[in-house]
């Protein structure tokens, strides 16, 4: 547990509201509560590790419909659902769609708090992943048009002297700049390389 | 039978045949001071005394005042006087007489039995009527008491929910409580604070539960003075979940600072529950996009209260919306069609009216009244 850890609880209830916020800084977790998605959404995401704890039946938008709403905005944040009623299919919509536990009302304390943990779990795994992929993309940035090429093929699996071949260069060459994308890119070795332009090709610019 | 009863049925008898001996000496009095004013002797008091012993004591009495008129009249007014031979030129008279006497006493009689009979079908007929109505009314409070419960039915998850939500407040303050206090002494003051949290929504659920158990108690009418207002607001709480699932926006106008009225609470939210379940039901067809209720009170010329509840649905053709107070007429697949019926009773109960119209909008409009004085105050 950080201290930078938070939690958002989403309730328009405010007996479950003030009690859940009650519990969670009963036991040192940084909490805010919201009457409804709207203001939360107008707060956003911080970008230290947080996690939702979210009632599936709000006015207005549900909390399903939220959680969708979130998706298309591309926010990421681990979703804990309360409802008063839990029907199964509902909670299978729910955690299908990445939420991470669903609680039906009144919970134990120990499962709100094992499903808060594993959320802020997953957001921290998630923040350092992005700031990772950032860092990754910002290295690949600093390469030059003919380093990013020797790069490209590189990791397609081509030996030096294809690529000399390919790319109308001497051998050489080929292993200067071969040696210069691993300098740049802080790759420890080739397979970290593939594995770092695998994930290049599938999210070319953020 | 016990001998008592004998007794006391004899007694009326005995009494109805001293009566006859009466009427007959007081004709005879009458008849013998009478005489020697008339060429004839006026015998008509005989027949007064055996219509009247026959009329009061029945049969028997009759036939006593019959025998005795008859002897009296044979010794003292038919000739030769003073004795019970009968000169020939009397006999037609006397006989007349006698005849008179019998039939007299006879019709007398009869009439009296008939008319007995008459009242005792009419006392039958009134204590079966009584009873059968003491059995309708009490078929029709169980059919309320039903309805009431059905309508409670449909709103079973909005009053889980309305349960559910403040005993998460209990559990999840009363842990933190626990928390807050394993900590330290420096904490006091937050495990009081949730204290404070539980004690709030304890009092939340309870007065939920309160709610709903006088809704499905089955107990006597019993009329008090109260704010329809306050009613209003508190069947909100049971239905305020449900029309939030069924996306159903309830608009709540309330005149303020109406005046009590003497009603029935149960019944009256049971109406308010039934029209606002109803509006919500006009409202479930998917086509709908403007799921808006508005549930209104207020006080118009008449000095009655007026609350109408609005709905923005595709609304009832005319001839089905003049039905609808109807028993068992239903437009829904599963309905019985006993709520608006019962609801109709129930504000007539209250000397109210209710009337529903089309909105001109689209949708229905239902509208019931209660009297602020009702003329005659009964109960």
């Amino acid at each position: 547990m950080t201290d930078s850890d938070m939690v958002f609880v989403i309730d328009d209830d405010e007996s479950v509201r003030d009690a859940v916020t009650n519990l969670l800084e009963a036991v040192n977790i940084r909490a805010q509560a919201f009457a409804s998605t709207e203001a939360f959404f107008r707060r956003g995401r911080p970008d230290t590790s947080c996690c939702l704890v979210l009632d599936l039946q709000l006015p207005g938008t549900t909390g399903l419909q939220f959680q969708q709403h979130l998706h298309r905005a591309q926010i990421e944040i681990p979703i804990v659902f309360i409802t008063a009623y839990g029907d199964i299919p509902t909670a299978m919509r729910a955690v299908k769609a990445g939420a991470i536990e669903f609680l039906t009302k009144p919970f134990q304390k120990a499962d709100l708090l094992s499903a808060v943990y594993r959320g802020l779990e997953k957001d921290r795994a998630y923040l350092q992943q992005r700031a990772e992929s950032a860092a990754m993309q910002a290295h690949f940035a600093d390469l030059t048009n003919r380093e990013a090429e020797v790069m490209d093929l590189v990791t397609e699996g081509l030996s030096n002297k294809e690529i000399a071949w390919k790319l109308d260069l001497s051998e050489p060459t080929v292993k200067i700049h071969r040696s210069r994308v691993m300098q740049k890119m802080q790759a420890g070795s080739l397979p970290e390389l593939v594995r770092m332009a695998d994930r290049l090709r599938q999210n070319p610019r953020q | 039978m016990p001998r008592p009863k004998l007794w006391a049925r004899s007694r009326p008898l005995l009494a109805f045949y001293g009566a006859a001996l009466l009427f007959v000496g007081v004709s005879f009095l009458f008849s013998f001071l009478l005489q020697r004013f008339f060429p004839y002797p006026f015998l008509f008091f005989f027949f007064g005394a055996v219509m009247a012993s026959a009329w009061f004591g029945g049969t028997g009495p009759g036939l006593l005042s019959v025998v005795l008129s008859t002897v009296l009249v044979d010794y003292f007014f038919v000739p030769p006087f003073n004795s019970f031979s009968i000169s020939p030129s009397a006999e037609a008279y006397f006989g007349a007489f006698v005849a008179c006497a019998v039939v007299a006493s006879w019709v007398s009689s009869s009439k009296k039995k008939t008319e007995q009979a008459l009242v005792q079908a009419r006392n039958d007929l009134e204590l079966r009527v009584s009873e059968r109505t003491a059995a309708l009314m009490k078929t029709q409070g169980e059919l309320a008491h039903l309805s009431r419960m059905l309508s409670m039915a449909e709103l079973t998850a909005s009053v889980v929910h309305e349960i559910g939500q403040p005993l998460t407040g209990v559990v999840t303050n009363a842990q933190a409580c626990l928390e807050w206090l394993s900590a330290g002494a420096s904490n006091v003051e937050k495990a009081r604070r949730s204290a404070d949290g539980i004690v709030r929504d304890s009092t939340r659920a309870v007065a939920v539960l309160d709610r709903i158990r006088s809704l499905f108690r089955k107990s006597p009418p019993e009329k008090e003075w109260l704010n329809i207002n306050d009613i209003i607001d508190e069947m909100m709480v049971l239905v305020r979940d449900e029309a939030r699932r069924r996306s159903v926006q309830i608009h709540i106008l309330l005149e303020q600072s109406l005046p009590h009225v003497r009603v029935d609470r149960v019944q009256i939210q049971q109406v308010i529950l039934n029209l606002v379940v109803n509006a919500m039901d006009a409202l479930n067809d998917s086509v709908i996009d403007d799921k808006r209720i508005f549930l209104m009170s207020r006080k118009n010329r008449h000095d009655e209260l007026v609350i109408r509840v609005e709905d923005c649905g595709v609304g009832l053709a005319g001839e089905l919306r003049e039905r609808m107070f109807e028993p068992f007429f239903t437009t829904k697949p599963h309905g019985i069609g006993v709520g608006l019926s019962i609801t109709r009773s129930i504000v007539e109960a209250h000397k109210g009216q209710i009337t529903a119209a089309a909105r001109p909008q689209g949708g229905t409009i239902v509208e019931f009244t209660i009297p602020i004085h009702p003329d005659d105050a009964d109960d």
